[in-house]
């Protein structure tokens, strides 16, 4: 359960002064799939930043999980992150010098996983993205949508309860696009993850079970497939 | 995030910029290289120098002398204005301060004293030898030291500790060149004569007039006529040249009592009779020299043990030594401003990466030390090329330098030791991190929202 209230952040200051959000509210159920949809300047993702503990709203609540991640200190905002956050990015971000599984394993090590189960976690989330052959490659040598697969495997790796995806089809061809869609899907119904997709793409937002409207930094509409959830 | 993951990580990153980062690790080689080889320079120095002395000098000896500027302190061992003594020595033109007879005897009467060696200063106006009877040569002449055993090649020397005859004397290897000698055992109990000459004492107006009255004018010539004195010596033995001896190549050995008989000639009747520039005392065995050294510095003799000679050659090694580390640490100098500037670009270059992990959870600390243990990595590497590739070099030169400066068989200039090797590189892997401060604090501090942006 992710509650977010009354939030809202300004950048710069004085004449710079913009106001990205103004008092946003929503709560989220446990293992939902969510479309923040909005267009680009819209505060979107300064939304995702502040719900992920990347950014700090200048007032409001953020409770995930009964507790408000706003009261933590740098240090447990990183921790929660590392084990309970998992980011997927319109441009991959993936580390092209390194292999597949160095790439997976990043979180792993972050989130300081014991060396012997590191291997176990990065071959079950390699398969579960069907990317297991490709263990020993190097990541620049994958194709565009076998880079958002690995992302998808690097995100997942560590079983977050939460996974944010930042327009994870722009830089992908439709066809391509809807696969990585289907995968997200799977995953979030098989491992009950949520996930929070960030887009201004219309269709993809229709297949999530519940989708937040963003204009000019507030709340428009909030609407939920009725699929009984 | 655990510190090996991180060393890991670093390595990883290092390893795909083969190229830059052998290139910034070869400048702190350069560094690496001097260091190691000034080191293995100072090294083998020390240990050189420690052969010479050893082979010279007994480890109980004291050396005592009276005169400061003999041991390269207080002054310049020529010119100058000095203090004028009337117990005073004068070689080679120089004069010096001198131990008296009542100074050698309060030596002798220390009860830790086994032996007392003066150093006995006999110049031969010319020596001759029996095998080349048709000329006259020049050359030191000194006393046989008993605790030194050069090796020979011809005749044989007493045991340790044991005085050659009165009579014999020992003529060092390279002599023979010189005489043209090609057969050194039938040289083996030849003779040698040496002419020594006194120059005759200045007369006074009153003695030339008594002597002009009593004896005349032949009486004057006789007295004003230099009074010389042959020795007649047989060869004992022919030393074999040694390089770390100093003493055993370059002059004639004679024993200590007939050192002393032609000192005392050559001095008689003058002020330098029976005094000393220097004395070679012997310490009782099992008595630490340095207790004697300070009982004797009360009664105003200057003194050094084994250890303090040692100790002024040391100072000569450890100033060169110095300076040619000074060289290395400027090239570690340069070097560290190549890592700043290369970890520098490699932040710039990887914001991506960073915002990444940092956005994954990992926390800035642990940023720095990624970029800090890379800084590390290319300080290991530099060190470890600079020192692989100074030992390499050395090793190969080695043989080089022993045969063109003439250390003699077996000596080497370059010694490598694997400790301060190490030490080095533990060194330079501080220094590589010292450079890499600053771009892994502007990594740490890196927004991960900006560094994320998507363009």
């Amino acid at each position: 359960m992710i509650e977010v209230k009354n939030i809202s952040k300004v950048y710069g200051k004085k004449s710079n002064k913009f106001q990205a959000l103004t008092d946003v509210s929503f709560s989220i159920p446990k293992g939902a799939s969510v479309a923040i949809v909005g267009k680009s300047g819209s505060g979107k993702s300064t939304l995702m930043h502040v719900m992920s503990g990347l950014d700090r709203p200048d007032s409001g609540l953020i409770i995930i999980d009964k507790q408000n991640i706003l009261e933590l200190k740098n240090k447990a905002v990183d921790l929660f992150r590392a084990q309970e956050i998992g980011f997927i990015f319109q441009s991959f971000f993936v580390q092209a010098n390194e292999s597949v599984a160095d790439n997976v394993s990043l979180p792993l090590e972050i989130a300081q996983v014991d060396r012997a189960k590191r291997e176990q976690k990065i071959n079950t989330a390699l398969k579960s993205v069907d990317l297991f052959d490709k263990i020993k490659n190097k990541a620049k040598d994958l194709s565009g949508g076998q880079k958002q697969r690995l992302a998808i495997a690097r995100a997942i790796v560590n079983e977050p309860g939460i996974v944010f995806a930042d327009e994870p089809t722009g830089n992908l061809d439709s066809a391509t696009g809807d696969k990585i869609e289907d995968l997200l899907f799977e995953l979030n119904k098989k491992n009950k993850v949520t996930l929070i997709i960030v887009t201004h793409d219309s269709d993809l937002a229709k297949k999530c079970d519940m989708r937040i409207h963003i204009r000019d930094g507030r709340v428009t509409k909030i609407d939920k497939t009725g699929d009984g959830k | 995030m655990r510190t090996i993951d991180v060393i890991n990580r670093a390595g990883r990153s290092l390893k795909q910029a083969k190229v830059r980062t052998l290139l910034t690790s070869l400048a702190i080689a350069v560094g690496s290289f001097t260091l190691t080889l000034a080191l293995a320079a100072g090294e083998g120095s020390r240990q050189y120098a420690d052969k010479i002395i050893s082979s010279n000098i007994d480890p109980q000896a004291l050396m005592i002398v009276k005169d400061k500027s003999l041991f390269g302190e207080g002054g310049s061992m020529s010119g100058g204005l000095r203090e004028y003594s009337a117990n005073s020595s004068e070689y080679n033109g120089l004069t010096f301060k001198a131990l008296s007879a009542s100074d050698v005897k309060r030596i002798e009467e220390d009860k830790d004293i086994k032996k007392v060696t003066p150093t006995f200063l006999v110049s031969a106006r010319f020596v001759t030898f029996e095998q080349k009877e048709n000329k006259k040569y020049t050359t030191d002449i000194t006393a046989f030291d008993t605790s030194v055993r050069p090796e020979v090649i011809a005749g044989s020397l007493p045991a340790n500790g044991k005085q050659i005859n009165d009579d014999e004397v020992v003529v060092p290897e390279s002599f023979l060149d010189t005489l043209e000698i090609k057969d050194k055992q039938k040289f083996v109990g030849s003779g040698v004569i040496l002419h020594l000459e006194r120059p005759s004492k200045e007369l006074s107006k009153e003695q030339v007039q008594e002597i002009m009255i009593t004896k005349g004018i032949p009486g004057l010539e006789e007295a004003s006529k230099p009074i010389s004195m042959d020795v007649k010596l047989r060869v004992r033995a022919v030393s074999k040249k040694s390089v770390t001896s100093l003493s055993a190549s370059n002059a004639l050995f004679i024993s200590e009592n007939t050192a002393r008989d032609l000192s005392d000639f050559m001095t008689k009747g003058t002020s330098q009779y029976q005094s000393y520039i220097s004395v070679m005392a012997l310490v009782k065995p099992g008595v630490d020299p340095a207790t004697v050294k300070h009982r004797l510095e009360k009664h105003g003799m200057i003194v050094k043990t084994a250890k303090d000679l040692q100790g002024l050659l040391f100072t000569i090694v450890n100033l060169i030594q110095g300076i040619v580390i000074g060289f290395g640490v400027l090239a570690l100098i340069a070097s560290v401003f190549g890592i700043i500037n290369t970890q520098y670009i490699s932040v710039l270059e990887r914001t991506q990466q960073i915002g990444l992990m940092k956005a994954l959870g990992m926390r800035g600390r642990d940023v720095a030390r990624l970029f800090r243990y890379e800084a590390a990595w290319i300080g290991f590497l530099g060190g470890v090329i600079g020192a692989l590739l100074a030992w390499g070099v050395g090793t190969l030169l080695n043989p080089w330098i022993t045969e063109t400066i003439g250390l003699g068989e077996g000596n080497y200039i370059l010694v490598f030791q694997f400790i301060p090797a190490v030490v080095l590189i533990i060194s330079l892997m501080i220094v590589g991190i010292i450079a890499g401060y600053y771009p892994a604090r502007k990594a740490a501090k890196l927004d991960p929202i900006e560094a994320l942006r998507t363009e």
